[in-house]
């Protein structure tokens, strides 16, 4: 064994205090979408856990095998959500993968990207209006739904980035007429780049109710891409630049999201892995509209309508969730499949076809219920859910609810 | 690794490249199960797409000489899907298909594979009941339920695996199929394979189908807690509600023990002072189970119980959450969990109780006692940290003696969890040296070159 090995191996056996709490069970393997898709069982959460006890163990020395299997993985977090023994499966995995990758490094390019669009706030929005003109070139315009397809390197339709950053529109304090408290919202990469209109409309929906909003004049990147690709300390940095930021902030006591995994990046990875201690509480804008501002809207939506709860979503408000959307529209029904779409941010970059093999059977019900709108509050969900339906030639419209709330208020109806 | 790319080759032909694999990251992946032992890892994974291949494998395994352990899901809790001399892992994930669900007949048919929870909602839905209900149904396998004749918590009254098995086809050591049993509901032509498969643990055989047997659903039921400031009376009410004639299909208990470590972890408001609950359950005709009810209830409070109905659905799932989150809270008070499945007489559970009291005491272990008190087979569940050397030597003892005394009381070392390579060696003192003689005679006859399953049960 190398000495590096050696250490690996060391650091490693540091994490069995959380390891050892899997007794083998295998329940993960009836919640996991690629286990569910493979039948494989180096696919589930039982298998990379026991991968991690071979290598510190000694059974075998293959870190790069390791690390391909731990990278095949959506993080869609339900094998411990599922876990009877309440396994920290995230925070294992997240943790040795960044162990891992002292020995088997991201390769250079992957790294210097990483760094290049994660560490620097600046770089984004310098680069921005360059990136959008840029994705118009080499792409090419995918019909009613939006989004554009680009062939290279990979086949893939994605929404176009934005010629102007949310946060250059919205950055500071946007106050309301008759303010009666005031939230931070941290909009997260892709509502500050490409979904700009769902900040504006969580910015707006929020003012209507008579709540100032404080929003980044840059955008930094909550880490959660550099966790998931083990470079942790990067993850951590960014985790802390952004907690340093909400600590700033003295007169609101709320952060608000409109990406889950933002959320999760932040507040519940972030402080079990990235050792946070937060001086705000969190929350996701619908849960804040409903528990906090008690919203009610006395118009409704036209047209049937369901939803895709993202995995990251704090499952305790699922139902808080599907009630306000019973109210916003006559006709929702939720959808029978409670499965992930598959995204997985770089997972659906690294594994495109397992990715979207995940969310094809979602798609599937969609269409044959005929639903017109399907409802995720989260941007990555939306991004994977408007590629599948154009893909399998869906006609519906993916949105965040937040965007229909929007919409009534400015018609009056709330 | 020579000799492992040669392996690759020989399998690829039967299953294709990349169904087969080599790399020791995978095999790690199958070098264990549900049963906390030392990994063994094999020399190479196949996961046959078509049961056509299983004989196939057997016929290459056979002139290879190397061991063949075939894998479900993997949650066996006596360690009997671990390669423990390595050899050829074969899943039988991939044959997942159900065949056919006749509600003429009232029967299924399914692949090895199929997930016992999967074939359980395709029955529901066409108006039936695939009774056995392990309590790893959402994840393990037809095949595995019938090759360790998995239990439940349905058992009492409905029995266990081996009641629902009408036809097992399968391939022997020689890549031949067999088949026995049949649709009809009499049938006494030859053998009664199928029996053999039963309980066969991988050592006789490959199952490449099975055929169950489908029940109509109860019309009715209900559901109710009580509580018991003494654990021995909550065992006495269960002996007299079945020497009442009355076969409840739940009859469950927790200690006082399991009640504290579940109401630590999950606050769903159970009384942590008392000495035990009962969960019970009668089913059955609406006029039947509404009398069976009055009179488990009057035993109950004859015995000083606290009775709790359920009147609606979510009454039902509130009890019942109490058993769902049992085995959850104990295994995260401790590092290891040993679960043990010894099983007595229904008429013995109150001494069994004692028993595991003593023991606990004895040996000074953490034991939670919870399970399906009905039909006798509790499960004392030890909480340790296979770390701690001297604590496990204490643990290994303890169980020594629990299934000792088990065996003494007229019970069997295993209700439903197997005997694999955990309870081999007490395996003479519950069967006797002829019985193993027997079962090294039939083994040798099937299987001469010792390929199935190697290391376990005799």
């Amino acid at each position: 064994m190398s000495k590096k090995l050696k250490r690996i191996v060391d650091e490693l056996k540091e994490l069995e205090s959380l390891t050892l709490q899997c007794m083998k069970c295998g329940v993960c393997q009836s919640v996991c979408p690629l286990y569910q898709k493979d039948f494989f069982e180096p696919s589930v959460a039982r298998g990379k856990i026991s991968l991690i006890e071979a290598l510190y163990q000694g059974r075998i020395e293959s870190v790069p095998g390791v690390i391909k299997y731990l990278d095949y993985c959506i993080l869609c977090g339900r094998c411990k959500r599922f876990c009877p023994s309440s396994v920290n499966i995230d925070e294992i995995f997240v943790r040795a993968k960044g162990i891992l990758r002292e020995i088997d490094e991201l390769p250079f390019y992957q790294k210097a990207l990483l760094k290049s669009l994660i560490e620097s706030a600046d770089f984004l929005t310098n680069f921005q209006p360059v990136i959008s003109v840029g994705m118009k070139l080499v792409s090419k315009s995918a019909g009613e739904s939006g989004l554009r397809t680009v062939k290279f390197p990979i086949k893939k339709s994605v929404a176009p980035v934005s010629p102007k950053s949310f946060n250059a529109i919205f950055g500071g304090l946007n106050r309301a007429e008759s303010e009666k408290m005031r939230v931070i919202f941290y909009p997260g990469c892709a509502i500050s780049y490409i979904f700009v209109e769902w900040g504006e409309a969580v910015v707006g929906v929020l003012n209507h109710f008579g709540v100032s909003v404080y929003v980044p004049e840059k955008n930094r990147c909550c880490g959660i891409p550099a966790a998931t690709m083990g470079e942790i300390d990067m993850y951590k940095k960014m985790a802390k630049l952004n907690h340093d930021w909400f600590s700033s902030i003295d007169d609101a006591e709320y952060v608000i999201t409109a990406c889950p995994t933002c959320g999760y990046g932040l507040f519940d990875l972030g402080v079990r892995v990235a050792g946070l201690e937060s001086s705000k509480k969190h929350m996701d804008i619908m849960v804040f509209l409903k528990e906090i501002l008690n919203v009610k809207l006395n118009k409704k939506t036209k047209g049937r309508s369901t939803l895709h709860i993202p995995c990251h979503y704090e499952h305790e408000y699922d139902k808080t969730l599907i009630g306000e959307l019973s109210e916003l529209n006559g006709e929702f029904e939720p959808l029978e499949n409670q499965s992930c779409c598959g995204f997985g941010g770089t997972f659906s970059l690294k594994h495109s076809g397992d990715s979207k093999e995940v969310g094809a059977a979602k798609m599937d019900e969609v269409k044959s219920k005929g639903f017109e709108k399907l409802y995720s509050p989260c941007p990555g969900c939306v991004m994977q859910l408007s590629e599948l339906a154009l893909d399998r030639g869906v006609d519906v419209k993916v949105e965040h609810p937040v965007m229909d709330f929007y919409r009534l208020i400015k018609e009056g109806g709330a | 690794m020579v000799r492992k790319r040669r392996l690759k080759k020989l399998f690829s032909k039967i299953v294709g490249e990349s169904r087969c694999w080599i790399e020791e990251e995978v095999c790690a992946s199958y070098s264990y199960d549900a049963y906390p032992e030392k990994p063994v890892l094999p020399d190479i994974v196949v996961m046959p797409t078509h049961t056509e291949q299983i004989g196939e494998i057997i016929d290459l395994c056979n002139r290879l000489e190397i061991p063949l352990t075939v894998r479900g899901s993997g949650t066996n809790l006596s360690g009997g899907t671990v390669p423990v001399k390595g050899g050829c892992v074969m899943l039988t994930t991939a044959l997942n298909r159900i065949l056919e669900i006749n509600k003429d007949d009232m029967y299924a048919r399914v692949e090895p594979g199929v997930i016992t929870q999967n074939l359980a909602n395709a029955v529901e839905r066409e108006g039936l009941l695939y009774p056995p209900d392990p309590a790893s149904m959402k994840v393990s396998t037809i095949g595995g339920n019938v090759a360790e004749n998995s239990g439940g918590l349905r058992a009492l009254k409905y029995g266990v695996t081996d009641r629902y098995v009408m036809q097992v086809k399968f391939y022997d050591a020689f890549s031949n199929l067999v088949k026995s049993g049949g649709i009809p509901v009499k049938l006494v032509t030859g053998f009664n394979l199928k029996g053999l498969m039963i309980s066969s643990e991988g050592l006789l055989g490959v199952i490449s189908e099975v055929m169950l047997k489908l029940v109509p659903p109860p019309q009715a039921r209900k559901t109710m807690l009580v509580f018991f400031d003494d654990v021995l009376d909550a065992s006495r009410v269960v002996s007299e509600i079945i020497i009442n004639r009355i076969l409840p299909a739940t009859l469950e208990i927790m200690d006082n023990f399991t009640i504290k470590t579940v109401e630590k972890f999950h606050h769903i408001g159970l009384p942590t002072d008392k000495g035990a609950l009962l969960l019970i359950e009668v089913d059955g005709h609406p006029a039947a189970v509404e009398d069976e009810y009055v009179q488990v209830e009057k035993i109950c409070r004859k015995y000083g119980g606290d009775v709790h109905i359920a009147k609606k659905q979510e009454d039902r799932d509130k009890l019942w959450q109490a058993r769902r989150d049992t085995l959850s809270s104990l295994a995260m008070l401790k590092p290891t969990l040993i679960l043990e499945d010894a099983t007595v007489p229904r008429s013995r559970v109150p001494d069994m109780i004692k028993v595991i009291q003593d023991v606990a005491k004895k040996y000074n272990l953490l034991i939670g006692t919870f399970g399906h008190a009905g039909d006798g087979n509790l499960h004392p569940t030890i909480l340790t940290d296979r770390r701690d050397e001297e604590e496990m030597k204490r643990v290994s003892e303890a169980i020594d003696e629990i299934f000792e005394r088990t065996l003494d009381l007229g019970g069997t070392l295993s209700g439903e969890h197997g005997v694999g390579i955990a309870k081999k060696k007490y395996m003479e003192k519950e069967v006797g040296r002829g019985t193993l003689l027997f079962y090294e005679r039939l083994k040798k006859g099937l299987d001469p070159k010792g390929i199935f399953n190697p290391g376990k049960v005799i």
